[in-house]
């Protein structure tokens, strides 16, 4: 109706946290049930008028639907959509659905094995570590072993780094997806696009295998889309990655050698650390948490998109947050260029920059002074709405 | 829209009403003029909804949030082009619309709607004021000839559409001056009677010839009308009035409102010193509680009426909306109107059993008696009886349909089941050519109706005449407010 989800001025109270609109909400949960039977009502009487009694019945049945307006429409003048609306041939008397069953192959999902190896783990919480080999056919390594963990631990998980595992090779897509606390995955080798995709707070290491010679920070160690939606927990990356790097990301800390373009893209929280080179359009959208990029050339300011966002300094807070970071980037990766960062502190760390967003500078500062005279946390948040709203 | 947050640091303002006082003395409209700052932030209400609904509760299709956005804006130019692109005059609407856009406005489901009435109605008095209003003469003209029979809102809409298509319009009045109801419905405190002068002198400038005093099946022969023009337009309104067929309806001093309210109007024409129904020191009671017993009200305390009560059958409507009548549809709550501020006293849920003859003829009192509704009828409260004195009654009950003149069965016209004029889908009745617009063929509605009636059925009459047409069509005669 109002499509004004964005502009905090939903004035039926619905997508909004303007509590004036929100008070204005009337709604209840058996109104959508109405509706919804109301829906299901209309669709039956339309089916009992085509004489269909089941939704499956009416699959392929093309020749039933009433195309005339849309074929003859102006705009559609001249297109043959024939194609898409013949009837299908079915000589044989298939079903018109799902006649076979799909098979997503989880049968031979590398997590089967590792589930196996950590059914103990899983069930009390003993710390264990093991090695696997890992090869691109292998998508979406941990996320089953991470659900048994959610099953049993629910949303808290487990300590960290109570079941690691060390690969090698090169990892499919989507490696260590919504992995949750407790599972610390360490790559030796590469990775495709989506490491840590909806990382729920479990720990994430890629490295090049020990064995290779060329410079770690100088080459691709994974694809597009890493961190995608994060929501906690850590990623390291020694090497560079491609576009969109940590987009969506809402609370997980992430520390890479480089990236491509679109960085930080609709970030809301998190702190992202990047010792290379960035694409452009970086910090697009992004409305919350921190990046710090390392920038020796001071190259870097002509690659933010500066709608919601501004390069500052790092005060001492922030350095030491970010040593911390990197200290632990060394420990896991063996990161030449943090191991020289770090080495050469008190100099280059006046070479990072600090990518902060402008209306989530103002909210922490809120926040900050509310915490400071004592107030309770409604009118905390009011007060962080007023500044929201500008 | 300009402001995206207007409708949460504004609330809703009205102009200020004229002492009443002095209102009652002068006649003229009730309305201050309104802050031109405040109105700047009464448009800045609107909110630029993705889906307006006010565009869908007005029948023409006004195009509100832009013209609400351009006067935030200060465009006022634009402002008019865009109001004029969907409504020939918006003066009548701004002014004597119910406005059933404000009803389906989004802001009013939890608030007060957006002026939405107010602004169009500046917009336009600041557009005639400005000089911006001027005759838009056709480009071609096609030589076919069209009579409108009729000169009320949708009479007068037809007719504009039509010349400006480049069609030679003539429009036929039975009454002495342009305008039907506008003219002699609506008294002048409503309505200033200029406004319709000034619009139908732009249509005149733009080739419309108006003709006055032409009574068809008197001195107007519709087969001549048949034979002289192309097509005929009937736009003769829904003037058949519903009585009140109870003992006593004979006597004097009752009169329908629309016996009434035309003679009034008369005499802001200077047509005469004084009406012959007046009321001055008398005790009037109008029976029927909407807006031309409202007009009938006003109207009988600027005559100086000693006491006026208004009689109502329906139970008193409720402040806010009911649960029976939701958002977007027309709001059906209690108002008090310009006139109930002036005075009087207003009965609901009372029934008149009959009218009491005060031995020499004339009406004495009323006999009346309290209703309640049970299984959808009304039934008299029993021991409810009462006598209520009058001098004058005025029965404002509504409308039942189109007066119907023999020369409409010589014509040939079908009716529907609702005696009204039946029409296909492009406003044209079973006789080829001849089209039917408005209350006509509607039944009693509103003026913006009328209006959106008139455009639609001349887009029907341009394609009859033309083979195609590229005037627009707000509405089919199907159509119905959403309510």
């Amino acid at each position: 109706m109002m499509r004004v989800c964005h502009l905090d001025t939903c004035p039926v109270g619905v997508a909004t946290q303007n509590p004036v609109l929100r008070a204005r909400f009337s709604g209840k949960p058996e109104f959508v049930v109405n509706f919804f039977e109301f829906i299901a009502e209309e669709v039956r009487e339309i089916m009992a008028e085509l004489g269909f009694r089941t939704i499956e019945e009416m699959v392929g049945h093309s020749e039933i639907l009433n195309t005339k307006t849309a074929v003859e429409h102006w705009k559609a003048k001249g297109l043959d959509i024939s194609p898409i609306l013949a009837v299908s041939q079915n000589p044989y008397q298939q079903t018109m659905y799902n006649s076979v069953a799909q098979d997503h192959g989880l049968g031979d999902a590398l997590d089967n094995e590792l589930m196996a190896r950590a059914t103990k783990s899983i069930e009390t919480g003993e710390k264990i570590r093991f090695s696997s080999p890992i090869m691109n056919v292998n998508r979406t390594v941990g996320t089953m072993l991470g659900n048994a963990v959610t099953r049993r631990w629910a949303g808290a998980g487990l300590p960290d780094d109570t079941i690691s595992i060390d690969f090698k090779g090169s990892a499919g897509q989507s490696f260590g997806a919504f992995v949750p606390k407790g599972i610390t995955l360490r790559l030796a080798g590469d990775a495709n696009d989506y490491v840590g995709k909806g990382l729920s707070g479990g720990r994430i290491v890629v490295r090049p295998d020990s064995a290779t010679s060329f410079a770690a920070e100088d080459n691709v160690i994974a694809g597009n889309v890493i961190g995608y939606g994060a929501t906690s927990g850590e990623i390291y990356l020694r090497g560079m990655v491609g576009e969109r790097f940590c987009v969506r990301n809402s609370g997980a800390t992430a520390v890479v050698e480089g990236v491509g373009d679109h960085g930080c893209e609709y970030m809301t929280g998190g702190r992202v650390v990047v010792l290379g080179p960035t694409g452009r359009n970086f910090a697009a959208g992004m409305s919350g948490g921190v990046a710090y990029v390392y920038d020796p050339q001071s190259v870097f300011g002509a690659k933010v998109n500066y709608e919601l966002v501004e390069l500052e300094s790092l005060s001492s807070a922030d350095l030491d947050e970010l040593q911390a970071i990197l200290t632990v980037h060394v420990t896991e990766t063996e990161s030449a260029v943090a191991a020289k960062v770090l080495g050469s502190w008190a100099t280059e760390s006046a070479n990072f920059r600090k990518v902060m967003p402008r209306d989530y500078k103002r909210v922490l500062e809120v926040m900050a002074d509310a915490k400071s005279n004592g107030l309770n946390e409604e009118e905390t948040l009011n007060r962080v709405m007023e500044v929201a709203r500008g | 829209m300009g402001e995206t947050t207007g409708f949460l640091k504004w609330e809703r303002q009205s102009p200020s009403h004229r002492p009443v006082p002095v209102r009652l003395r002068d006649w003229k409209e009730v309305y201050e003029p309104f802050d031109a700052d405040e109105l700047n932030r009464q448009a800045g209400r609107c909110m630029d909804c993705g889906i307006p609904f006010c565009n869908n509760g007005c029948p023409l299709g006004n195009l509100i949030p832009d013209w609400n956005d351009l006067v935030y804006r200060n465009h006022w130019k634009d402002a008019i082009e865009r109001l004029h692109a969907t409504n020939n005059f918006p003066e009548f609407t701004g002014r004597l619309c119910p406005a059933p856009c404000e009803s389906a406005c989004v802001v009013g489901i939890s608030s007060n709607p957006v002026a939405i009435k107010q602004v169009e109605v500046e917009i336009i008095d600041r557009a005639w004021d400005e000089g911006w209003v001027i005759p838009q003469m056709p480009s071609v003209k096609t030589g076919k000839r069209v009579a409108v029979i009729g000169s009320g809102p949708a009479g007068l809409a037809v007719a504009q559409q039509l010349t400006r298509a480049g069609h030679e319009v003539t429009v036929l009045e039975r009454a002495d001056r342009i305008g039907g109801l506008l003219r002699y419905g609506i008294p002048e405190f409503k309505m200033e009677k200029r406004h319709v002068d000034r619009r139908v002198a732009q249509m005149e400038a733009e080739g419309t010839e108006f003709r006055t005093n032409a009574i068809v099946g008197q001195n107007i022969d519709i087969d001549v009308l048949m034979a002289t023009y192309d097509s005929v337009v009937l736009a003769c309104g829904a003037t058949a009035w519903r009585d009140l067929p109870v003992p006593g309806r004979e006597l004097t001093g009752i009169y329908q409102a629309m016996e009434y309210l035309p003679l009034a109007n008369k005499v802001q024409h200077g047509d005469m010193e004084v009406s012959p129904i007046n009321v001055s020191g008398k005790h009037v009671v109008i029976i029927g509680g909407g807006d031309t017993g409202a007009d009938c009200l006003g109207t009988s305390h600027r005559q100086g009426a000693a006491s006026v009560t208004q009689l109502e059958i329906m139970p008193q409507p409720p402040e806010k909306r009911g649960g029976a009548n939701p958002w977007p549809q027309f709001a059906m709550v209690y108002k008090v109107t310009s006139a109930h501020e002036e005075g009087g006293e207003r009965l609901y849920s009372v029934n008149t059993e009959r009218f009491i003859d005060d031995g020499s003829g004339r009406v004495r009192a009323l006999l009346i008696h309290e209703v309640e509704m049970k299984d959808g009828k009304f039934v008299k409260v029993e021991g409810s009886d009462r006598e209520l004195p009058a001098d004058y009654v005025f029965l404002a009950m509504g409308f039942v349909g189109p007066d119907k003149g023999s020369w409409l069965d010589k014509l040939g016209v079908e009716l529907d089941e609702r005696g009204n004029l039946k029409r296909n889908d492009t406003y044209m009745s079973n006789v080829p050519g001849v089209f039917v617009a408005g209350d006509m063929g509607r039944g009693q509605s509103l003026i913006v109706w009328a209006i959106a009636e008139g455009r639609a059925c001349a887009a029907g009459v341009d394609a009859y005449l033309m083979g195609e047409t590229t005037l627009p069509a707000p509405i089919l005669p199907s159509a119905r407010p959403l309510v």
